[in-house]
């Protein structure tokens, strides 16, 4: 029995055991910090990155912008009233006067209406360009989970 | 017991120890150190100003007006040494430069200038040409590069229809200021608000720039085709009468609608530098409601009206004209000094009479008179949504100036100040039951995609229905009686002409006069009402024979566009 009691002792008060011990520790550390710093690396880089993206693409919506903006305006041009009417003249046409009109009555006819500009699907733009993921915490989101979970109205 | 290797593993575990605090420390170090951050542009911000695109404008079927298009600004960094006479070379073949000038501005550029902008506003063929010598010069043996060339690109206002509608648009100058016009009138909205604000230079906070909104787009009241339509028919008018210049307004008199507006003299507004030379001096840039006049014997339109709301005289009142009639003293004479004899209300306007209106103003009082002709808004600006209008003047008694004979000659147009967008607005009364609208351009506005339009305004109801009817068959009649020339055939007009003399600093000018003609239609469902005003027109000096058949080529073609059948037809298809 006391045989027993001392190989256990000097297993347990063995220097080589402890050393063992604190380096397994230290490294357990060590590696956790690197895995810290990798993480928060990887994110840092991420964001660097969407950030870039997003300049670039805030960019890229100045540069369609003066495109469109150009475009509309070539447009505009090439429809003018006097490029219009040079082509209709060219064409063999001529300004209609009151006595070359005849007038039929047309069921469900209506005048022409003044024109709405709104953007078709409106409605759209009513969304967030980021979703709230992004920025929320996770307690916000996890609030907002609940929330949203949370049964409106009883249902027969 | 002291093992063996006890110092090696004491040592290797402090070499890593050490390493893993040497990396904590890098990190720490990189994360607060302010070169780094200078690098990364992390904690760091850069004033930056946000230019937003300035509204469209566009008419009221969609046309567009006034858009933009992309320009550029050459611009010259400095830090990396151009060669001047390599930069000036290119400019001059480019753009057009003085090399001299630019030789001069890079040489001379104050000390610590990093850049200077050699042109903006450059349009894009020059900026390509720019591009291509940059490209080439890259492979020049010598190294004389266009690399310090940079070349930023913006929007600058376009008018794609370049003259048309330019009175009412106004135009832009590269300061991306309005003036004139709608473009100043509604600068605030179509050119949005510039923001400029401090913005992280760390890419990870790009999310924190600022969302600017841009200029608000809108909707104007004016037909395009219409508009062209009338200003080709001034355009041949002040060709064929000799009239010094002229104005044409087409309005609906149900709601205030400008469809069309046109004076002359009119200008390109993509070239706006020519303003101060196509409007010297007090030119006004629309003469439509920036130059008040005395517009003769239209206002005895509103005369009538207000004398018959007022019960003074009705249509059949018989009034013996014996050509002269005195008040305050002084006498009045009828247009061709002759007596007309017995003549009812309607022959007093068929015939314009100014003896008959003179009588019946005062028959009125000062104090009836003068209480209509400020309900109509005569003396005051109608408020329209262009920019620069003229109130007029509209003397009143017990104004220094004002004269008892003020009371006989206003009656009839004469010694009171008026712009024609004035005359339009009151004469909508009598054309809209008795209703005065106000006048308006802005159809409406686009904001965040949706479209809001402007509901019309009544302003005011000098006279009632009845009158208003009254008078319009009144003066439908006595363009019938008359077979004026601004009939057209099938279509039943009110309208009134006005042949006005030309106040000088002594009395009267001798020999020019204004001439005028403002009438509606359809006579029993207005849809359209037309001011025409030549101003010393040459060729003849009576409105029946210059401004009528004006206002009658603006109705013909305004029945075509506007899609108003003849009377008959829309009559039994309203199965009245």
């Amino acid at each position: 029995m006391n045989n027993v009691t001392q190989i256990v002792q000097k297993v347990r008060q063995a220097h080589w055991r402890v050393q063992r011990q604190w380096i397994g520790l230290f490294l357990l550390g060590l590696v956790a910090v690197a895995m810290v710093a990798g993480i928060y690396l990887n994110v840092t880089v991420r964001a660097t990155l969407a950030g870039r993206e997003i300049l670039l693409l805030q960019s890229s919506i100045a540069d369609n912008q003066l495109k469109n903006s150009d475009l509309e305006t070539q447009l505009a041009s090439l429809s003018s009233i006097q490029s219009v009417q040079q082509r209709a003249q060219d064409q063999g046409f001529q300004p209609a006067d009151p006595t070359d009109i005849v007038y039929v009555v047309v069921p469900g006819y209506s005048r022409r209406t003044v024109v709405d500009l709104s953007t078709p699907g409106n409605s759209a733009s009513k969304v967030p360009a980021l979703l709230p993921e992004y920025t929320e915490s996770l307690f916000d989101w996890l609030t907002r989970q609940l929330t949203s979970s949370t049964p409106a109205g009883g249902q027969p | 017991m002291k093992r063996p290797n006890f110092w090696r593993y004491l040592t290797v575990a402090a070499v890593m120890a050490l390493a893993g605090l040497a990396i904590l420390v890098q990190l720490v170090r990189i994360q607060s150190s302010p070169e780094v951050a200078g690098i990364t542009g992390q904690g760091t911000y850069v004033w930056k100003t946000f230019y937003p695109p300035r509204g469209e404008i566009y008419d009221r079927h969609g046309n567009l007006l006034a858009g933009n298009k992309t320009v550029y600004e050459v611009g010259l960094d400095l830090t990396v040494k151009p060669d001047p006479q390599t930069v000036a070379l290119a400019a001059q073949m480019a753009m057009g430069m003085d090399p001299a000038q630019t030789i001069s501005r890079i040489e001379n550029a104050a000390a610590g200038t990093q850049y200077i902008v050699l042109k903006d506003f450059v349009p894009p063929e020059q900026y390509d040409q720019l591009v291509k010598l940059q490209t080439a010069a890259r492979s020049d043996p010598s190294g004389r590069n266009l690399d310090a060339l940079h070349f930023k690109a913006h929007l600058m206002r376009s008018y794609p229809e370049n003259d048309l509608a330019s009175t009412v648009l106004g135009f832009v100058t590269e300061d991306n200021h309005g003036y004139l016009g709608v473009e100043e009138k509604y600068d605030n909205i179509l050119a949005g608000i510039p923001v400029t604000e401090l913005v992280p230079a760390d890419p990870r906070r790009a999310i924190d720039y600022p969302s600017i909104p841009a200029g608000q787009t809108i909707v104007l009241t004016i037909d395009r085709e219409i508009q062209a339509s009338v200003e080709h028919i001034l355009d041949n008018a002040l060709a064929t009468t000799g009239a010094v210049s002229g104005t044409i307004i087409v309005m609906d008199p149900r709601t205030g609608e400008i469809l069309a507006m046109t004076s002359s003299p009119r200008m390109n507004l993509n070239n706006y530098q020519d303003v101060g030379q196509i409007f010297p001096g007090e030119t006004p840039f629309d003469r439509a409601i920036s130059e008040a006049y005395e517009p003769g014997s239209v206002v005895k339109i509103l005369t009538m009206a207000s004398a018959l709301d007022s019960g003074v005289v009705k249509p059949d009142t018989v009034y013996l004209d014996n050509g002269i009639i005195y008040v305050g003293g002084v006498p009045i004479r009828d247009w061709d000094g002759g007596a007309w004899g017995y003549q009812d209300m309607t022959g007093c306007l068929a015939n314009s009479l100014n003896v008959c209106l003179a009588w019946v103003s005062t028959q009125m009082g000062n104090a009836s008179f003068y209480s209509y002709m400020q309900r109509f808004g005569l003396g005051h600006p109608t408020g329209i949504d262009l920019a620069g209008e003229n109130p007029g003047r509209l003397k009143l008694p017990g104004d220094s100036d004002w004269y008892p004979v003020d009371l006989g000659t206003n009656a009839f147009g004469q010694g009171v100040a008026i712009t024609p967008i004035q005359m339009m607005m009151a004469a909508s009364a009598l054309a809209n039951d008795g209703k005065m609208v106000y006048p308006h351009v802005l159809y409406g506005q686009v904001q965040n995609g949706r479209q809001s339009n402007m509901t019309p305004q009544v302003v005011g109801t000098p006279i009632s229905a009845d009158t208003a009817h009254t008078i319009t068959a009144m003066l439908a009649n006595s363009l019938e009686q008359e077979s004026s020339t601004a009939l057209i055939p099938g279509y039943r007009i009110a309208g009134k002409t006005g042949t006005a003399q030309i106040p000088i600093q002594d009395g009267y000018d001798p020999t020019n006069v204004n001439v005028s003609f403002i009438g509606w239609g359809p006579a029993d469902d207005p849809q359209f009402m037309v001011y025409v005003w030549l101003e010393k027109p040459q060729t003849n000096k009576a409105a029946s024979v210059v401004a009528a058949p004006v206002f009658k080529q603006v109705i013909e073609k305004l029945v075509v566009l506007l899609n108003i059948p003849p009377d008959v037809v829309r009559l039994q298809n309203t199965g009245r």
